[in-house]
């Protein structure tokens, strides 16, 4: 383990324990790249914001369920942070109050497909793997997790069918599986 | 574990569907059940997080604007660390629920339960979220001074309260929104939630008391909420519960 990852799960038991300095550690370390990716699913800054905010009161609220023999804590708080966003961005799409409808938001070039991949290859294994996908297919399963595209949405923006989209991100996944081990 | 038709191939599928996001829903509520159920489909969950964990760390970092933590900060002062949130439970339903509390037994299933509940971390934090839309229990509208209705409170069984705004709200700049409860004048008014914009919040009860005819209102009150923790700011709304039919 990273001595960032020690730092962050050693945070999250503090937590757990009542001490709020070592949720504003975590605050300090990851607030900046968590309203990124947050931000790459909702487009809109504010939102972003609502999201981490809201990530960090349950991570607070929850810091008790976080368990290392069960997996990273940095994935721990990304997932909770991810969830929240997606609830957020279906949230908003079935209301669409504002002017702008967020569907209709364009993404920054750099959450292109092809801009993401070209910036995983400190990734290696997962950049290997995806390499091994036809560039289509690889850009469909990086359209929703970028993004949070769902399976309609990415068969509008590249005009396929939704049955094929849901069979080739299907297909996808099992290859990667296979290929990630 | 429940026995599954599916080969591993199926299940790694499902699974990393659920991780890019890609099951809605009912289907979604169905899913996480099962990875609660069963520690293999946690496991490739857990995998997926894992490997796809690296495509996040491709997001550009954005500094949070400043007022970012004095919100979460507001927002967490209302809750209890969770050990004493059960001290404080077990304390007001007196006698035999301390006992319990105390029992080995329950600690034994306590820790067993924790366990699981890492694995299935979304469920119970953003699947509580996320199903909202079930059948509230009580619900509070909200009304301005107009009498226009500006947001409901809508409670559920499981404990959970929320609350949705039905118009836009102007909250002037630097200043937000705060919510509270009222159930006993002697007790004076508490903060349950702290928002910038009239947005859909879940509300932080926890170990507050909750029932019928209890008074919920929104306040303006600087961004990092009320300096006195007592509402100072002009009423923007308020209303009391009632049972749902």
């Amino acid at each position: 383990m990273t001595q960032k990852a020690a730092e962050i799960e050693a945070a999250l038991l503090a937590c757990a324990a009542g001490d709020k300095s070592a949720l504003r550690r975590i605050y300090d370390a990851e607030s900046p790249r968590m309203v990124g990716v947050a931000q790459r699913l909702l487009k809109r800054r504010a939102l972003a914001e609502e999201a981490v905010q809201d990530a960090f009161v349950l991570i607070w609220r929850h810091a008790a369920r976080f368990d290392p023999q069960r997996g990273a804590g940095l994935t721990w708080i990304y997932a909770i942070l991810r969830n929240r966003s997606l609830s957020i961005l279906r949230d908003e799409k079935r209301t669409e109050t504002s002017d702008a409808p967020l569907g209709e938001e364009a993404a920054s070039e750099e959450d292109d497909p092809e801009t993401v991949m070209s910036k995983l290859s400190d990734a290696k294994a997962l950049h290997a793997c995806l390499e091994t996908l036809p560039p289509q297919r690889r850009g469909l399963v990086l359209l929703a997790f970028v993004q949070g595209l769902t399976h309609g949405e990415i068969a509008g923006k590249l005009g396929l069918p939704i049955g094929s989209v849901k069979s080739w991100i299907r297909r996808s996944l099992i290859a990667l599986k296979e290929c990630l081990g | 574990m429940s026995p599954s038709p599916e080969t591993a191939p199926d299940r790694d599928a499902l699974a990393g569907e659920y991780v890019l996001g890609l099951v809605e829903g009912t289907d979604r509520e169905r899913l996480e059940q099962r990875i609660a159920r069963e520690p293999a489909l946690a496991a490739s969950v857990e995998s997926w997080r894992g490997h796809l964990a690296a495509i996040d760390a491709t997001a550009r970092p954005i500094p949070p604007s400043p007022g970012l933590w004095a919100r979460i900060e507001a927002e967490i002062a209302a809750i209890l660390p969770a050990a004493e949130r059960g001290r404080a439970k077990a304390v007001k339903a007196g006698g035999t629920l301390s006992d319990w509390w105390n029992s080995l037994f329950v600690w034994r299933g306590a820790a067993f339960a924790g366990a699981l509940a890492a694995l299935v971390l979304a469920i119970g934090l953003n699947g509580a979220l996320d199903r909202a839309k079930r059948q509230p229990l009580m619900v509070a509208v909200l009304l301005t001074d107009a009498n226009v209705a500006a947001a409901v409170v809508n409670t559920y069984p499981d404990g959970r309260v929320e609350m949705v705004p039905l118009q836009n709200i102007a909250v002037p700049a630097g200043m937000a929104l705060e919510i509270w409860t009222l159930w006993d004048r002697a007790v004076g008014p508490r903060s349950v939630g702290l928002i910038d914009r009239a947005r859909t919040t879940p509300l932080r009860l926890d170990q507050l008391p909750l029932g019928t005819n209890q008074l919920f209102e929104i306040t303006i009150e600087p961004a990092t909420g009320s300096p006195t923790g007592r509402p100072t700011g002009p009423i923007v709304a308020k209303g009391t519960t009632s049972q749902a039919l």
